[in-house]
């Protein structure tokens, strides 16, 4: 099946050299025009040309072509796939295209070995970042060489746990260096065995190679450390503020007090009636502990004052002290008349 | 808004709270909750508590109750509502450009006002000081006339 359209624009090559656009909309395998055009003799000649015009140098053309024997190769396993995918059976659950995760031909993929193949060959990567093609415990490796030849299409390996086909070829698009484009070819070659996959790796579960078993309690004791410091957390932020705070060692002890009645070992029940806080008054003159101790002072000189006050005075009329004088003045004349009188 | 914020009516109760609060800005409020100016702040103080509960704790102290009154002479509060703050059981005082900077006399005109000064005055008492400027431009802030000792 060839690539999509909405696939296209990720499976394009353009070629500096040539100024062409090369689409895969119609190839049948990965890369498949790219590879022809690579491999074109006018290719060739445009490379020579612009290397040699541009100054590139002359020992690397070779790198933006696709050698002729590279080239046969390539055919001649294409062709080869094609036959056996008419030949062979239909295998199990089929993975669409790898760019579309919701494809939904996923669920009805089960086809014949033929259309398995050409759907996993739709797979061109721009970026070269190349997503696993294979179980990495089994014994597989990817390598990348831009000048190595191209890839034979090889055979189809089942996954283990049919969740889908895989085939260990596909190709990628790299950025090119000075400005050029050029397409690098990615090989998955069963023959290429890494024998450190077999040890065991992140799928399986196995502890990273760095991770010695050895090393395992250091890593458990470091961990129980952290947590014993999660746990007394609030030592470490209290050492975090700033040491010269406002009440900063008033905040301390009452912490260590909090948790000590937390704890049950302090109990305090002495509560003060006369506790005051650090207060500064308006008319405070002098520190705040002294306002506070004048506070005190007029706090007890004050119930003795409004208990003299309480006493209720009756209320009288005003008298000046001329009326005072005028009524003893009257008194005195009063008391003198009936005196000259009796004389 | 009583029952919104905790209101406190015994000494005890003060006393505890200013103990308790540690690292945190406790914000008093002095006034009583028949008065206007003293519902506009308090409506102020709810809205913004939850805003400021990281670095601040806000409670309101019923001016009326007996056991109060020793605070209402200590604190010298003549004009309802006065809110006094404190930091780590340490008074903390704010000149605001009036003559009483040991307490914020009246309302907020709106709730950032509020967060400003309450931020204001936990910022200065990270650094260790008793007495910050106020953050507000001058005609946000209410005016009073302060009376000396009642005279």
């Amino acid at each position: 099946m060839p690539i999509r359209p909405e696939h296209a624009h990720q499976n394009r090559l353009w070629c500096v050299f040539c100024n062409f656009d090369i689409l895969e909309l119609d190839s049948p395998f990965a890369c498949g025009n790219a590879i022809e055009h690579l491999a074109s003799v006018e290719h060739w000649k445009r490379v020579k040309g612009f290397m040699w015009k541009y100054g590139g140098g002359m020992d690397r053309v070779h790198l933006f072509r696709i050698a002729e024997v590279d080239f046969a190769k390539w055919e001649k396993k294409c062709k080869a796939l094609k036959t056996e995918g008419a030949k062979a059976e239909s295998v199990g659950p089929v993975v669409g295209p790898w760019k579309n995760i919701h494809n939904e031909l996923n669920a009805d993929s089960v086809n014949s070995f033929h259309k398995n193949d050409v759907d996993s060959l739709k797979f061109c990567i721009p970026n070269g970042v190349v997503p696993l093609h294979n179980y990495t415990n089994e014994k597989t490796q990817v390598s990348c060489s831009v000048s190595s030849s191209v890839s034979e299409a090889e055979d189809s390996q089942y996954l283990k746990n049919s969740t889908g086909y895989m085939d260990n070829q596909h190709c990628s698009n790299s950025l090119a260096v000075n400005g050029s484009v050029y397409s690098g070819v990615r090989i998955a070659n069963g023959e290429n065995i890494s024998p450190e996959d077999i040890i065991g790796n992140v799928h399986t579960g196995a502890p990273p190679p760095w991770f010695d078993a050895t090393k395992g309690n250091q890593l458990d004791v470091a961990l129980k450390s952290e947590q014993s410091d999660l746990v007394s957390s609030k030592a470490g932020k209290s050492s975090k503020l700033n040491p010269k705070r406002v009440g900063a060692a008033w905040a301390e002890r009452r912490k260590l007090e909090l948790e000590l009645e937390k704890r049950g070992e302090l109990v305090n029940n002495n509560y003060d009636a006369n506790w005051l806080p650090n207060f500064g008054r308006v008319w405070q003159s002098g520190t705040r502990k002294e306002s506070r101790k004048e506070f005190r002072m007029e706090d007890e000189a004050s119930p003795k004052a409004d208990n003299q006050s309480e006493v209720p005075m009756p209320l009288q009329p005003y008298i000046s002290k001329r009326m005072v004088k005028s009524a003893l003045y009257m008194l005195l004349f009063i008391l003198k008349s009936p005196d000259e009188d009796v004389n | 808004m009583e029952y919104l914020l905790p209101t406190l009516r015994e000494k005890r109760e003060v006393d505890s709270l200013i103990r308790d609060t540690i690292d945190k800005v406790l914000v008093l409020r002095f006034g009583r909750s028949s008065d206007a100016v003293c519902l506009q702040l308090d409506d102020i103080l709810y809205k913004s508590a939850r805003d400021v509960s990281r670095f601040a704790t806000v409670a309101l102290v019923d001016v009326d109750s007996e056991e109060i009154q020793v605070y209402v002479k200590y604190f010298d509060i003549t004009f309802m509502p006065s809110t006094v703050f404190f930091f780590n059981a340490h008074h903390m005082k704010m000149d605001s450009g009036s003559a009483d900077h040991t307490k914020w006399v009246g309302t907020f005109q709106r709730k950032q006002d509020f967060i400003d000064v309450v931020e204001a005055i936990y910022r200065g008492a990270m650094k260790g000081k008793l007495i910050v400027s106020c953050p507000l431009p001058p005609e946000r802030i209410p005016k009073f006339q302060l009376l000396y000792k009642d005279v």
